[in-house]
């Protein structure tokens, strides 16, 4: 599974920003680093636009923290026709009696109907790896988020540019 | 002949072994009107999309998906499975109408 370019273009983002606020050098980077390893709620995560997206985030997190991790969100950086944008959603998280994730969530921020698409899932499935395609009707964040069985949440966020309008 | 409304394959690797994780791919025909558009004639043309997938392998169920219009025309959708045993995957769509579609494929071991 190959990391998209967006990925390492938001990794960059976030470590050019950790060095403009003057926590540049080994020490406090490496700290930072390893907070968002640790899938810590940081301020790289994409602001919450309207009341709408509040309302399911809070539906989907039932008040648990949207850790970023062991999610992954691939998406292209530029949607040429937002009639037809594929996704692909994958994750390391186990898909066990014991441990699995429940429901994958897409949420396309400024999209008619934002809560886009939910995935009941269960452990038959073996593991996490779902692709689709959708509609964009313009440039936003798209977010994937994951709720396991024992109530963890997990999320990836993808910024596409949409050239096309494909909600009409 | 172009498909209609409904049509639908599910395409699973055609040697599996038992416990193998496979790729599903499944695609339905389906217009996905999101209701927001209009016609040639400026009519709007109604809403009209898939909003219930589900999944069973041996007749029990094991995805559910919940869809909007939101998912593009003519839905693909790809999962994976644990092939543990020889059953058939099944896979019945539901649309806003309530029109139901369904499809399956057999999931069976090489003998080879």
């Amino acid at each position: 599974m190959s990391r998209s370019d967006g990925s390492s273009r938001r990794l960059f983002l976030r470590r050019a920003l950790l060095a403009a606020a003057g926590v540049i050098g080994s020490g406090p980077l490496l700290q930072g680093e390893q907070l968002l390893a640790a899938g810590v709620p940081d301020a790289f995560d994409p602001e919450v636009p309207n009341e709408e997206v509040a309302r399911i985030l809070r539906e989907i997190s039932a008040g648990k923290p949207i850790r970023r991790g062991h999610l992954t969100l691939d998406m292209p950086l530029v949607a040429e026709d937002g009639r037809v944008v594929p996704v692909i959603i994958e994750s390391d998280l186990p898909m066990t009696p014991e441990h699995h994730v429940r429901a994958i969530h897409l949420i396309v921020d400024h999209n008619p109907d934002a809560h886009l698409a939910a995935f009941q899932l269960t452990p038959a499935i073996g593991s996490v790896s779902i692709s689709t395609r959708i509609k964009m009707k313009r440039t936003t964040w798209v977010r994937a988020i994951a709720a396991t069985n024992t109530g963890e949440i997990w999320a990836d966020y993808a910024r596409v540019q949409v050239t096309l309008n494909g909600c009409g | 002949m172009a498909p209609r409304v409904g049509d639908a394959r599910i395409r699973v690797p055609d040697h599996v072994a038992r416990g193998d994780l496979i790729v599903v791919n499944a695609i339905i025909s389906h217009p996905m009107d999101t209701g927001f558009f209009r016609n040639a004639d400026g009519d709007p043309i109604p809403a009209y999309f898939i909003r219930d997938v589900v999944v069973t392998y041996g007749g029990a169920e094991i995805a559910r998906f919940t869809w909007t219009s939101g998912i593009s025309r003519d839905p693909i959708i790809s999962f994976t499975l644990k092939a543990d045993r020889e059953a058939p995957l099944a896979m019945v769509w539901t649309d806003n109408k309530g029109d139901v579609f369904r499809q399956s494929a057999d999931i069976k071991f090489a003998s080879a």
